[in-house]
């Protein structure tokens, strides 16, 4: 059984009289264990199909299973309750994730209080991402990269069967960076985490299985073991990848040529 | 957590209770200032009302009297401890003395008797008797029903009462006597009853009641209960109605009389607690809607700050009641801990306004209204942080991370209901005209102050974005960043409306509350000054109204400082003075007299000249010629004197006309011979002797006037006669005939005086210093208002009056009206002239005394919280547009960035918040003035509607302007400030942020 399994998702935003379209025909299936980086440029979709994912969102139309769970056919309670017991989302930017005045270990059991308090669960995470000793001081008061391993660890507090992060590495530098990735990747293996990380940071795509790149609301590419592969959508549709704009512009006419296993596109000048 | 939220939102949470506190304080305020009021109310009504009125006599002739006294006055701790007495009453013994006796002991009676001889008594048998019973220490005194048994014998004989001292007769109005008229009121010698016989009280057990005749009364019991004002609350209110109404029933159930005149009392205190209860009562729900109000947007800005970490908790997954309870504790717990110092506070400044404004010695007393008006102001706070946590806690959670939050579009449901009301309101206001009633039954006209603030506040808050976007539009071409970025920013509108819309409310509510302020405030000096007369009223004792001139002449020759003056009441009431000196110290407005100043008005009441015919002396003689008088009828020629302390005519008969005249003589009255009578008319009535055929005349003359005194006849001066019957005869002659008798009159008086004439007196009779509505006035001048006239009256000259009248009516009340505001130099020489002086009113003891009323208690209510909201509104609004301006610091940092300069940020900011707050004050103050315009008028200012002067509810422009514009300074203030405080923490630094 998938982690998430996205069946033809479509997200539309109503802005005062105009309709966008966040995401077109979604079609993206991630196992248990997986750890996957969503790619994609600015207002691609990213954090949509994160939010999505997180049970934030219900889709406009398609259908979303998380663990096994068709979210479409959950109530508001169901759907909370499963972001409280299965789903760990980390927001861009590590404040976020906090409550400033509260310190480590209460923002860690702020987390918890809809699932069950599990103070030994707090101290090991609090030790996982390195912060054992921060004491009282208040999360507000952290470092970027120490909020951005708070962070992490509020978002793992009820051991989540799925990780979400969104740019976890934005605003830290590389040390840092490093650090939070490793801690995904170890959690991912230690616990059988499936993580899903937007970045725009090829270092941290690379740290991870499998890329999923979003262009214009619709999986245009994906990338297993250093490879990176268009994707075929619903209606044949193939995205171009942009370093091939050049030899294929987009408006540019091509023809079809069918090959053993697929088919070449040659463009030609009407 | 929840303390630690608190402190790290500090400066938002310490708003949120100041806030929270202030409409708190102003709610309960109205209740504890109002029970105050109220006991002012009753207390007056008590230590107004006549004796009979401040408690009850409780009489019985069954059984003993203190239990049934106890059971009466149970849980009334304001009343005095009741005095107890008995009587009993009986004809003498002796067959020549026809005269009623009430033999009397009352607790503590020595100490109220002024003994004039002799003592007290102190033993079984003992009495006192008035001076005026004839009675002397020594004399035995025995009544026909009071007996007793000599020792030994079993014979019953009339009680032995023997006299061991003479009181005088004590004042009938001393409250320890009240319920019985122990005294002649006057002081005389009565034919048919006795002055009180007191006794001891042992002498009803050495006594035996036998009789049972015709105005016999068997020992009694009795107890005077008193109700105490000093202890008296206006909470007590209900307990003395139930104990007068259980007075009635007892009376009618049981043996026992109970005689009160409380009735009247509480009818009056009823009314006046009828006028302060709604006024009070809308002022507070003005106030508790304006604070709830506040509340809504102060407590929706700090559940809207907790607005991240309500998204935390949904974004970890916690249910949405759990979500809501989070949401809520904050706030709740302000509120919570705001109810107690709100109504301390409330409590404190009510204190300090009973002290302030109310008479010394009212206790400032905690309503349980005041709890429910306190947690009423409350319920605004938790409705608004219960809807905020409501729409927190339900809205797409994502949107708390949007950059750029979307808007959500404010209904019209809240503001039509409002604009309705209000309309429904307003609309009731000016079809009722003036609402006499200030009781309750125009309550929602009362409330359209408050109403129409609102709506206005609505409105303004709808057009500023409208306004501001077509503005934008221009300035997008031309004017500069600045005001481009400014309205931009007010035409979206996140905090604009909201601000609008309290400062609108609070300043429209606090303009309406100067305006009417001041108005009301001139109203009431208008009204005092004219219904007092002149600065200053000292009542005197009744005199003769010739000795009140005299006095005032001798206490102030100059003419300048006083003026005598009789006040009459009724319908047309009449006052009634010297002209010359009342134009020097009276109140007068020659607008209200069509242009004519008051020496001018007085000098169309011109005084008489003729010479009034005084005779003193035993007999008084007429010398009369006269024709002859039909057959079979006689006439008998009578002469009328008015005498002096007599209200009405003394006639005497001078005897029958006989032959073609002569002389006709009669003894004068007998108070004549001490002190001067004034003849006031000859005339004559007809008689038929048996059958007469044909008409009767008779045509007399008055030849001379004389009067016998200390032996010798003294010619009386003729005086010019005048016939009203027929003005042609002047000569001293007069007709009498079957078909008409004319009245022969000295004409020192006008038959229909000059006088100034105040609203509807038309053809009606004025009452006269007799009370006899005998005469009408001419009307020199007609005004719409006078010195001392309360409602349709005349204004007249005090000679004339005193010629007219046939003696001063009892209730007449003698004043001395002086410019002066220092009275005691004039009130020495007063008394010094044999006036004695009971009262001195001032103009402004009226003035304080309108305020005092319930209307009064209410405006000031409303003056004093309507500023405090004021004040508030204005800091919430700055407050809500310095957290506005900083959520779009990441902008501002942006504009900068790209090469915007900081006094186009500036100003942009400036502009933004004093286009908002300069809105919200002017709002107001439309809303304030129309309101004011609308309302002033119809809304009950007395307690008592006044029918002159007509009250021109000027709002006075100073204090409107001073508040206006103090308001307008303090909010460019604020926006200057804020807006530096906001420049300076744009950074371009923060651009490395992710915009929150």
């Amino acid at each position: 059984m998938s982690m998430v399994r996205c069946d033809g998702i479509v997200q539309i935003y109503r802005a005062q009289d105009v309709e966008v379209v966040a995401l077109r025909d979604v079609d993206l299936v991630i196992d248990p264990g997986e750890t996957v980086a969503l790619l994609g440029p600015s207002g691609a979709g990213k954090s949509t199909l994160l939010w999505l994912l997180a049970g934030l969102l219900r889709p406009s139309a398609g259908r979303l299973w998380l663990d096994g769970t068709d979210v479409g056919r959950l109530d508001q309670r169901g759907l909370d309750r499963l972001r409280a017991s299965r789903i760990g989302v980390v927001l861009q930017n590590p404040s976020r994730n906090l409550i400033g005045y509260l310190p480590a270990a209460q923002n860690v059991a702020f987390a918890q209080r809809a699932v069950k308090r599990d103070r030994r669960r707090v101290r090991d995470l609090l030790a996982r991402v390195g912060l054992e000793d921060v004491g009282d001081r208040p999360a507000g008061g952290m470092s970027g990269g120490e909020q951005q391993r708070l962070a992490l660890a509020v978002a793992l507090a009820n051991s989540p069967r799925l990780l979400l992060a969104d740019e976890p590495t934005s605003q830290l530098d590389a040390g840092s960076g490093q650090r939070v990735i490793d801690l995904i990747k170890e959690s991912a293996e230690a616990e059988g985490t499936t993580a899903v990380v937007v970045t725009h940071d090829p270092g941290v795509s690379e740290a991870l299985g499998r890329t999923v790149t979003i262009r214009d609301g619709r999986v245009g590419a994906e990338g297993r073991h250093g490879e990176d592969f268009v994707v075929v959508g619903r209606e044949g549709a193939v995205q171009v990848p942009p370093e091939y704009h050049h030899l294929l512009p987009p408006g540019s006419m091509a023809r079809i040529e069918a090959v053993e296993d697929g088919v070449v596109l040659r463009r030609v000048e009407p | 957590m929840i303390l630690r939220g608190l402190w790290e939102r500090r400066t938002l949470a310490l708003v949120v209770l100041l806030i929270a506190v202030v409409p708190i304080a102003s709610a309960a305020v109205a209740p504890i200032y109002s029970a105050g009021a109220l006991t002012t109310i009753v207390r007056d009504a008590i230590r107004e009302a006549p004796v009979e009125g401040r408690g009850w006599r409780y009489t019985t002739s069954g059984g003993t009297i203190e239990p049934k006294v106890a059971g009466f006055t149970a849980g009334a701790g304001f009343t005095d401890p009741p005095v107890f007495g008995m009587e009993v009453s009986s004809g003498s013994a002796d067959q020549d003395d026809r005269r009623a006796y009430t033999v009397v002991w009352q607790d503590g009676q020595c100490e109220h008797l002024e003994p004039a001889r002799g003592r007290c008594p102190a033993a079984a048998g003992e009495v006192m008797a008035s001076e005026a019973s004839g009675l002397e220490t020594g004399d035995v005194v025995r009544l026909r029903s009071l007996r007793s048994a000599r020792p030994g014998s079993a014979t019953l004989e009339t009680a032995p009462l023997e006299v061991v001292g003479v009181y005088r007769p004590g004042d009938p109005a001393d409250p320890f006597w009240f319920g019985r008229t122990l005294f002649d009121p006057q002081g005389q010698p009565s034919q048919n009853k006795a002055d009180a016989l007191f006794t001891a009280r042992e002498t009803r057990s050495v006594t035996y009641y036998v009789g049972s005749g015709l105005g016999e009364q068997a020992w009694t019991d009795y107890a005077l209960i008193r109700v105490n004002p000093d202890r008296l609350t206006g909470t007590d209110l209900p307990l003395l109605a139930e104990m007068q109404a259980l007075a009635e029933a007892t009376g009618r159930t049981t043996d026992a009389i109970v005689f009160s005149r409380m009735a009247d009392t509480l009818r009056t205190m009823d009314a006046n607690a009828g006028t302060l209860g709604v006024p009070a009562l809308l002022v507070a729900a003005q106030l508790v809607g304006l604070g709830w109000l506040l509340l809504f947007q102060t407590v929706g800005d700090l559940v809207r700050a907790r607005g991240p970490e309500i998204a935390l908790a949904r974004l970890r997954g916690h249910g949405r009641v759990r979500v809501w309870r989070f949401a809520l504790a904050e706030p709740l717990l302000l509120l919570l801990l705001a109810v107690p110092l709100g109504l301390a506070a409330g409590f404190a400044a009510a204190s300090l306004m009973i002290g302030a404004l109310l008479p010394a010695g009212v206790p400032t007393t905690f309503p349980p209204a005041a709890v429910a008006a306190g947690l009423a102001a409350t319920l605004g706070g938790v409705l608004a942080a219960t809807a905020s946590a409501w729409r927190v806690a339900t809205r797409p959670v994502t949107e708390e991370w949007r950059r750029t939050p979307r808007r959500s579009a404010r209904g019209w449901a809240l503001d039509a209901v409002v604009l309705a009301v209000t309309a429904l309101g307003l609309t009731e206001l000016l079809a009722a005209g003036v609402i006499t009633d200030a009781s309750g039954e125009s309550a929602g006209a009362m409330a359209v102050p408050g109403l129409m603030a609102l709506g206005v506040a609505l409105l303004a808050s709808r057009v500023l974005p409208v306004a501001s976007g077509w503005l934008f539009g221009l300035t997008r071409r031309r004017g500069g960043l600045g005001p481009f970025l400014a309205l931009r920013q007010v035409a979206r509108g996140p905090v604009t409306a909201g601000s609008v819309i309290v400062l609108g409310t609070a300043f429209g509510l606090a303009t309406f509350a100067v305006a009417a302020w001041t108005a009301t405030s001139d109203d009431y000096a208008r009204v005092a000054a004219f219904h007092n007369g002149a600065p200053t009223a000292i009542t005197v004792q009744p005199v003769e109204p010739g000795e009140l001139a005299a006095a005032v002449e001798a206490a102030d020759p100059g003419g300048a400082l006083a003026a005598p003056v009789i006040k009459m009441p009724g319908t047309p009431q009449l006052v009634v003075s010297d002209p010359d000196r009342l134009a020097r110290v009276a109140h007068w407005d020659p607008e209200l007299a069509g242009g004519k100043d008051l020496a001018g008005a007085m000098a169309a009441l011109p005084s008489p000249d003729a010479a009034r015919v005084w005779v003193r002396g035993e007999r008084f003689r007429l010398r009369l010629a006269h024709s002859e008088l039909t057959e079979n009828w006689a006439a008998q020629v009578k002469a009328a004197f008015r005498i002096t302390g007599r209200v009405g005519p003394v006639s005497i008969t001078m005897g029958e006309l006989r032959g073609a005249g002569g002389a006709y003589e009669w003894n004068l009255p007998l108070p004549c011979r001490q002190v001067p009578c004034e003849l006031r008319r000859i005339h004559a009535d007809l008689n038929a002797l048996g059958s007469v055929e044909g008409g009767a005349f008779v045509e007399v003359r008055v030849e001379s006037m004389e009067v016998l005194r200390d032996g010798a006849w003294q010619p009386v001066p003729a005086p010019a006669w005048r016939v009203d019957q027929d003005p042609s005869r002047t000569d001293g002659s007069f007709g009498v005939s079957d078909t008409g008798m004319q009245v022969l009159r000295p004409a020192t008086y006008e038959q229909e005086p000059a006088g100034i004439v105040v609203g509807e007196v038309g053809a009606k009779a004025v009452p006269g210093l007799d009370n006899a509505f005998a005469y009408r006035v001419r009307p020199a001048v007609t005004a719409a208002a006078a010195p001392g006239i309360t409602g349709a009256g005349v204004l007249m000259d005090l000679e004339q009056a005193d010629r007219i009248a046939y003696g001063v009516d009892e209730k007449a009340q003698f004043q001395v009206w002086t410019r002066q505001s220092g009275t005691a130099a004039l009130e020495a020489a007063l008394a010094r002239e044999g006036l004695t002086v009971v009262s001195t009113v001032r103009a402004a003891d009226l003035e304080a005394g309108y305020a005092a009323e319930g209307p009064g208690l209410a405006l000031m209510l409303l003056l004093v919280s309507a500023l405090a909201a004021a004040v508030l509104a204005l800091g919430r609004t700055v407050l809500a547009l310095h957290t506005a301006a900083r959520r779009r610091g990441y902008e501002l940092a942006a504009l900068e960035a790209a090469g915007a300069k900081a006094p186009a940020l500036r100003l942009s900011l400036l502009l933004e918040q004093a286009i908002t707050v300069v809105t919200g004050t002017l709002a107001g103050l439309v809303a304030g003035l129309v309101a004011a315009e609308a309302a002033l008028g119809r809304i009950p200012q007395f307690a008592e509607p006044v029918v002159t002067p007509p009250l021109p509810h000027e709002v006075a422009a100073a204090p409107v302007a001073l508040v206006t514009g103090a308001a307008l300074a303090a909010t460019l203030l604020c926006a200057l400030l804020v807006s530096e405080l906001l420049l300076r923490g744009v950074r371009v630094e923060r651009l490395r942020d992710t915009p929150a």
